[in-house]
């Protein structure tokens, strides 16, 4: 196993090197530049521009760019003052050591945009998750165990809806339910809050916290919920028909026992690898949730950088986002080897 | 078996954690910006009453203005810091850091006239000073020049590359000398953009653009940042060294970021937000019946919807060696504006809050008597007929019949390009031109980019710089008192070349070039009848076909007192004046 893990590290550094390539290439060869954005008048004046370039070093060659992004520009000598001569060490580092460069707009280190954005998305995400899980698996082994009952119909109903229905349209409902239309009956303000994290001239208190979650987590849970519940829904009836189950019924086990001890768990075992693969969105967070809840967080940074054509802000959560994945994926592998002892990874 | 169970525990245990921990995590992560004196923040125990919100979508970039100018920071800005001198909405320059403002009348204002260059002395109150208790002096004014001259670290501002040199006089004034006569003297530091910095705060080694006051300033205007929460909120308390005794009224103000409209709408209705920024047409709408909000609308805005004709062929930048087979003939761009009937557009998308604008020069201070052109489809027919163009084969789009410069039997085909950030309205706008055009014969094909791609520089392809259009649509206009950047900007002939300017469409008049030179002059009368001299040239030769301007309004609560729209400027401009109704 640790053999096996060693070659899917080092398969997933060459691998991170030809996604830094394609990123870098994809961001800037994407029509358009990312100068328009730093104008509310439509457009800015030439002299301007020529200054913003030099400063944010676009009018580098591309693979020069690439270069600097890579391993900096603090090894050679850069034209700061546009006389053309190269005068000043530059004062990059590169990704290779950690520096991810400033955002074109707030001239911020990217890192510490991330950093100020990943805890709320991290916080969200989980707990949308989670919540997601606990009541997804419930409800698919309900359905699984009696299918085509009532309940399975409502259940699948309800899993459909789930997810047929846009993040978006569902939020705004809510918003316009729970924050424009019910009151609280004590204090005759709205029910809930329309976003945020928390309300800010509060003190902190985990119930303020938990009215700020409701809307957001039920919105993003919806369609995972849906997804993860008619996928176990399925794993388990596939489960059900097993050979082994009949047997198990033979040995005289009760119904319980073999549902949860026998099926179950073999169930399971496809829901968390899958669990696994989904993991990264935990970093990358939920662009429409947060935009409708103004929650601070990643999907919004990107969706920003994206509109703004942040190039640093925008390579940097796509190359983070894309070591997640890889992250995900093996550590998929190999919970799903040590789940299944069907399966053997160093061979 | 058993193995799997407990994997699946641990698993959720660690979801549990980090849940758990990014709870924590959050109350304690957020960096407080602390207020540059160092006060602690009263804004938990400020009373609500006592506190407004502004809600705007998206984070202020910084509070420089002059870097980016997407308006957010404009407003943040605004709040805290000072420049020289600002516009109202009347387009009234007034002082602020400035005791008056220098003119040639007051001896502030020296011109030479044998060598046409000019000398603007400056005088600064003296009672002004800095959150921190230091003085803002002239030196405060020379620092923020060379920080912005820098050639490696500063940035370009609109008349910079008139200004010879600024030097101190004494204390509390200072001269810039010119290398020009140079109109918009009086708010080269100042305006919407432009504000003084502290020399003995902000750091000159990392420049105008990277210093850290940009995020964190010190303050000489009405509030204090207290602290600033990335997409969330930005919170602010009044500045109690400010000059004006007595003002700002209001203790706390609250910025926050809500990025859906409809939301902030809804906010400011149910009254957790106070003032909405920019309300668009749709929300002004929507606002028009509620009694607890208000609407402060501009006479009319700066922003102008206009269609831009690429007079070279689609993907070329010289209009001589390969014109525009469509766009060429000024009497097919005649025929286009008559085709347009501006009045339904503004009635039936922008919900009748724009008003029709037909040439450049249509608010104060400089207005020209140009006749509003008709809508009047028959004669735009007529007009095309006269160029050229026939329908031959009876399909309803015409086709080059001894037109000027395209092929014989060529259909009178065009693209109609927009950009995607607008939105909705834009879009129908779009449409609407579409139909009015085809009803004359003309073959739209509509198509929207964002806008990044649209005005990107030539070298990142900008669709605009590489002349890869034949007909766009945007809005546009300029803030101040002064259009004449903004003139040189869209018809200079210079702006024709690629990355030199946005004379996208290759215009160009040696008649027009030599009046623009004229402008350049104190002599208001002179600049009156320059600019309407201009204003005819455009009218008959219409290398843009203005529409009509878009809304300008500020949404406010009707708590709230002398919130106004201002066309120069933003909501903000006035915020130390800002009081609760009694």
């Amino acid at each position: 196993m640790g053999l096996y893990i060693a070659r899917r590290l080092l398969q997933a550094a060459a691998l991170v090197f030809v996604l830094s390539i394609l990123i870098f290439g994809l961001v800037n060869l994407a029509p358009g530049g990312p100068l328009a954005g730093y104008g509310q008048a439509r457009h800015i004046s030439p002299e301007k521009a020529q200054i913003l370039k030099r400063q944010l070093g676009l009018d580098q060659p591309l693979p020069t760019q690439y270069l600097v992004w890579l391993a900096g520009n603090d090894w050679m000598k850069v034209d700061l003052d546009g006389d053309g001569v190269l005068e000043s060490t530059g004062s990059r580092r590169g990704i290779l050591r950690g520096d991810f460069g400033f955002s074109f707009t707030t001239r911020q280190p990217v890192l510490s945009e991330i950093g100020q954005r990943l805890p709320n998305t991290l916080y969200l995400m989980s707990i949308t998750l989670l919540v997601a899980v606990c009541i997804a698996i419930p409800a698919g082994i309900i359905s699984a165990v009696k299918q085509y009952s009532l309940v399975d119909i409502v259940i699948t109903t309800f899993s459909f809806a789930g997810q047929a229905i846009p993040e978006f349209w569902l939020g705004l409902v809510l918003i316009i339910i729970f924050y424009a239309w019910l009151k609280n009956p004590f204090t005759g303000d709205p029910l809930l809050p329309a976003g945020g994290i928390a309300s800010l001239d509060a003190p902190f208190s985990v119930g303020d916290r938990i009215a700020h979650l409701i809307l957001p987590v039920v919105t993003g849970a919806m369609g995972w919920t849906a997804w993860y519940s008619r996928f176990l829904r399925s794993s388990m009836l596939d489960v059900i028909k097993q050979d082994y189950l009949r047997t198990a019924r033979a040995k005289g086990l009760g119904e319980r026992m073999v549902m949860f001890k026998h099926a179950f768990r073999n169930a399971l075992i496809p829901l968390v690898t899958l669990f696994a693969l989904d993991l990264p969105y935990i970093f990358g967070g939920a662009v429409f949730v947060e935009m409708l809840f103004s929650w601070p967080g990643m999907g919004r940074l990107y969706y920003q950088a994206a509109l703004q054509r942040d190039y640093p802000v925008l390579m940097a959560v796509l190359m983070i986002g894309a070591a997640f994945m890889i992250v995900s994926n093996l550590l998929a592998d190999i919970l799903y080897a040590s789940l299944d002892p069907r399966i053997r990874l160093d061979r | 078996m058993h193995k799997s169970t407990k994997l699946f525990f641990f698993l959720w245990g660690l979801l549990a954690l980090l849940a758990a921990a990014s709870l924590v995590g959050c109350t304690a992560s957020p960096t407080t910006a602390a207020g540059p004196t160092g006060e602690a923040s009263p804004a938990a125990t400020a009373a609500s009453s006592d506190k407004i919100t502004i809600v705007i979508p998206e984070d202020p970039q910084s509070f420089n203005a002059a870097i980016a100018d997407q308006g957010y920071d404009s407003m943040v800005m605004k709040m805290t810091m000072l420049g020289l001198a600002s516009v109202d909405p009347q387009g009234q320059i007034y002082p602020q850091l400035a005791a008056e403002l220098p003119s040639v009348e007051n001896g502030g204002v020296v011109i030479d006239e044998a060598t046409q260059v000019m000398t603007v002395t400056w005088k600064l109150r003296q009672d002004v000073t800095w959150a921190d208790g230091t003085p803002l002096t002239a030196d405060d004014v020379l620092f923020t020049y060379e920080a912005i001259a820098d050639p490696a670290t500063g940035l370009y501002i609109n008349g910079l590359d008139y200004v010879e040199a600024v030097t101190k006089i004494d204390t509390y004034s200072f001269a810039v000398r010119f290398n020009a006569i140079y109109p918009s003297y009086q708010t080269l530091f100042g305006g919407d953009q432009v504000v003084i910095w502290p020399k003995h705060f902000c750091s000159a080694a990392d420049g105008f653009t990277a210093w850290a006051c940009n995020r964190q300033p010190l303050s000489s205007g009405p509030y204090i940042l207290q602290e600033w929460i990335a997409g969330d909120h930005l919170t602010f308390t009044r500045n109690p060294k400010y000059y004006q005794p007595g003002k700002p009224a209001i203790e706390t103000i609250i910025v926050r970021i809500v990025p859906e409209a409809s939301v902030r709408k809804t906010m400011l209705v149910q009254g957790d937000a106070d003032v909405l920024m920019w309300a668009t047409e749709q929300v002004a709408d929507e606002l028009k019946n509620e009694t607890a909000v208000k609407l402060s609308v501009s006479p009319t805005s700066r922003f102008v919807l206009r269609l831009f004709m690429n007079l070279a062929a689609k993907g070329a930048t010289d209009p001589v060696e390969s014109p525009n087979p469509v766009f060429a003939d000024v009497r097919v761009r005649q025929a286009v504006r008559q085709a347009i009937d501006v009045d339904t557009i503004s009635k039936e998308i922008f919900y009748g809050f724009s008003s029709p604008v037909w040439t450049e020069f249509f608010r104060q201070p400089y207005v020209c008597d140009i006749p509003r052109p008709k809508y009047d489809p028959e004669a735009a027919k007529a007009l095309l007929e006269a160029a050229g163009w026939k329908d031959l084969n009876g399909d309803g789009i015409r086709e080059c019949d001894t037109c000027t410069s395209a092929a014989q039997g060529e259909p009178m085909k065009v693209e109609l390009l927009t950009y995607s950030e607008y939105g909705e309205p834009l879009d129908l706008t779009q449409q609407l031109i579409g139909e009015m055009l085809k009803k004359i014969g003309i073959d739209a094909a509509l198509s929207s980019v964002p806008g990044s791609q649209m005005w990107a520089d030539y070298a990142s392809g900008g669709l605009e710089q590489r002349g890869d259009f034949s007909l766009d649509l945007y809005d546009d206009g300029y803030a101040g008192t002064d259009p004449l950047p903004f003139i040189q900007n869209y018809y200079a002939s210079s702006a024709a070349e690629p990355d030199n300017g946005w004379n996208v469409g290759r215009w160009s008049s040696p008649e027009f070039d030599s009046l623009l030179e004229e402008a350049a002059s104190l002599d208001e009368t002179q600049r009156q009848e320059t600019f309407c001299k201009m204003a005819q040239i455009l009218d008959a030769e219409l290398p843009q076909i203005l529409l009509f301007s878009t809304i300008n309004a500020e949404a406010y609560s009707a708590r709230l007192t002398n919130v106004e729209a201002n066309i120069n400027d933003v909501v903000t401009w006035n915020v130390a004046d800002w009081t609760f109704v009694k």
